[in-house]
């Protein structure tokens, strides 16, 4: 025996443990690298289709869910509208708020344009009058029109809430004069009563771009409509012309016959200033 | 020269007052019941048999178990009060007698009419009768939801408070 020949002999006789031991391993790195071959495989093959099927799934949404959730949607909002409009109002307001402030900026620079364009000693008068003030001559053109206008004019008795005349400077309108008449009575009375403020009596109405100044007599109340900025000194005036009428032309007569009644506040106020 | 007067509807809650208010000025009726706020106001212009025309303004004012409680200031003013109580519920009823002194005492002026409602869930032979026996004053029972005797009774009213 050749000395080569016991040495493998030797090596058999010492490394067989460790030989298959080794061999284990190879076969189980055989074993894993087969698993992992063949999900790659499996994943190469299987990945495409999810991905179409998860594409055609999103697609579908809208046909298949789309009603369900439009449904669902639909039915919360009808169950809770005040919720809904509770929450959107804020929203809404603040974005009417920046839009009419854009709006109105874009209006005034309008106007400067075109008034710079257009002569006429109207527009000459204004021209010097926003020189001397220091503003644009657009932010004046405005001002004008937001002046505040008389609109309607209500004479009302007291206690009962019926209509003894009426005057609209603008046309007689749609709205039923003998229900405002009543309501604004019901609403004068019921603030007059539930704050309990002795013999005071409600003056001023305000909703969005309209005032109701309400100037009281013993038995009757005249309620002016106004339109545009009711500043102080147009309440003033207000106030003047409506006593002025009611102290030298109403008699006792006149507020039993509400026709003649109506003749004398139209022809009164038709010829005032406001 | 233009008639107007103001009517008042008074009465316990839930006794149809909103429903006779409906039924006579829009021709209408609901089974839905919605309690009234404070006061609404609606108008009827009514052909008087002379020929004129009369608008009536009506406050249908909200309910109250006596007729103290209703808000001064509504009713004053009035050319007419009309007192509902509900025909099946005799709650609504029993101290009528009570609540138009009441009104007679502080409105001396103003005649007010008493109206028993929602005949159409009670026999109105045995309700008559039951009326009279306990003393219970009215002017005319109607049904706001049949629309019997509504029409009749406003017009009636109307005549009366423009004599």
């Amino acid at each position: 025996m050749e000395e080569q020949d016991k040495l493998k002999i030797l090596k058999e006789l010492l490394l067989t443990e460790e030989k298959e031991f080794a061999d284990s391993i190879a076969q189980k790195v055989e074993e894993l690298t087969k698993i992992v071959h063949q999900k790659k495989e499996l994943s190469h093959k299987v990945d495409p289709i999810i991905d179409d099927k998860l594409e055609e799934f999103v697609q579908e949404i809208p046909k298949t869910l789309g009603p369900t959730i439009t449904e669902a949607l639909k039915e919360e909002i009808k169950n809770s509208q005040d919720a809904v409009v509770e929450a959107l109002f804020p929203i809404i307001g603040k974005m009417i708020k920046k839009y009419i402030a854009h709006e109105m900026k874009l209006l005034s620079e309008n106007i400067s344009k075109k008034t710079k364009q257009a002569f006429s000693f109207k527009n000459w008068f204004r021209r010097t009058k926003a020189k001397v003030q220091g503003v644009s001559e657009g932010d004046l053109a405005i001002s004008d029109y937001a002046k505040p206008r008389l609109i309607q004019m209500f004479v009302v008795e007291k206690n009962s809430g019926i209509l003894l005349a009426d005057y609209s400077p603008l046309s007689d309108g749609t709205i039923d004069k003998e229900m405002v008449a009543g309501m604004l009575t019901a609403i004068k009375s019921f603030v007059e009563d539930a704050f309990q403020g002795g013999d005071q009596n409600l003056e001023l109405i305000e909703y969005e771009l309209y005032t109701i100044h309400i100037q009281n007599f013993y038995s009757y109340y005249v309620a002016a409509v106004i339109s545009g900025a009711y500043n102080m000194m147009f309440k003033e005036v207000l106030e003047d012309q409506i006593i002025d009428f009611a102290k030298n032309y109403i008699s006792s007569k006149d507020l039993e016959d509400s026709t003649l009644f109506t003749k004398k506040l139209k022809k009164h106020f038709a010829d005032e200033i406001v | 020269m233009k008639l107007s007067k103001k009517v008042v509807l008074l009465g316990h809650f839930g006794v149809g007052k909103t429903s006779l208010f409906r039924r006579f000025i829009d021709n209408e009726f609901s089974q839905e019941y919605k309690v009234t706020l404070g006061v609404q106001i609606k108008k009827k212009i009514v052909q008087l048999p002379d020929g004129r025309e009369l608008s009536m303004i009506i406050w249908d004012a909200e309910g109250h178990s006596n007729s103290e409680d209703t808000r001064k200031s509504y009713l004053l003013g009035s050319h007419a009060f009309i007192y509902v109580f509900d025909l099946a519920r005799e709650e609504t009823y029993i101290n009528i007698n009570k609540d138009l002194e009441y009104l007679k005492e502080n409105y001396t002026k103003v005649p007010a009419k008493v109206l028993g409602n929602k005949l159409d869930l009670v026999n109105e032979k045995e309700i008559s009768a039951h009326l009279k026996t306990n003393n219970i004053p009215f002017d005319c029972l109607t049904s706001a939801k049949t629309n019997k005797n509504v029409q009749d009774f406003f017009s009636d009213l109307a005549e009366e408070i423009t004599k």
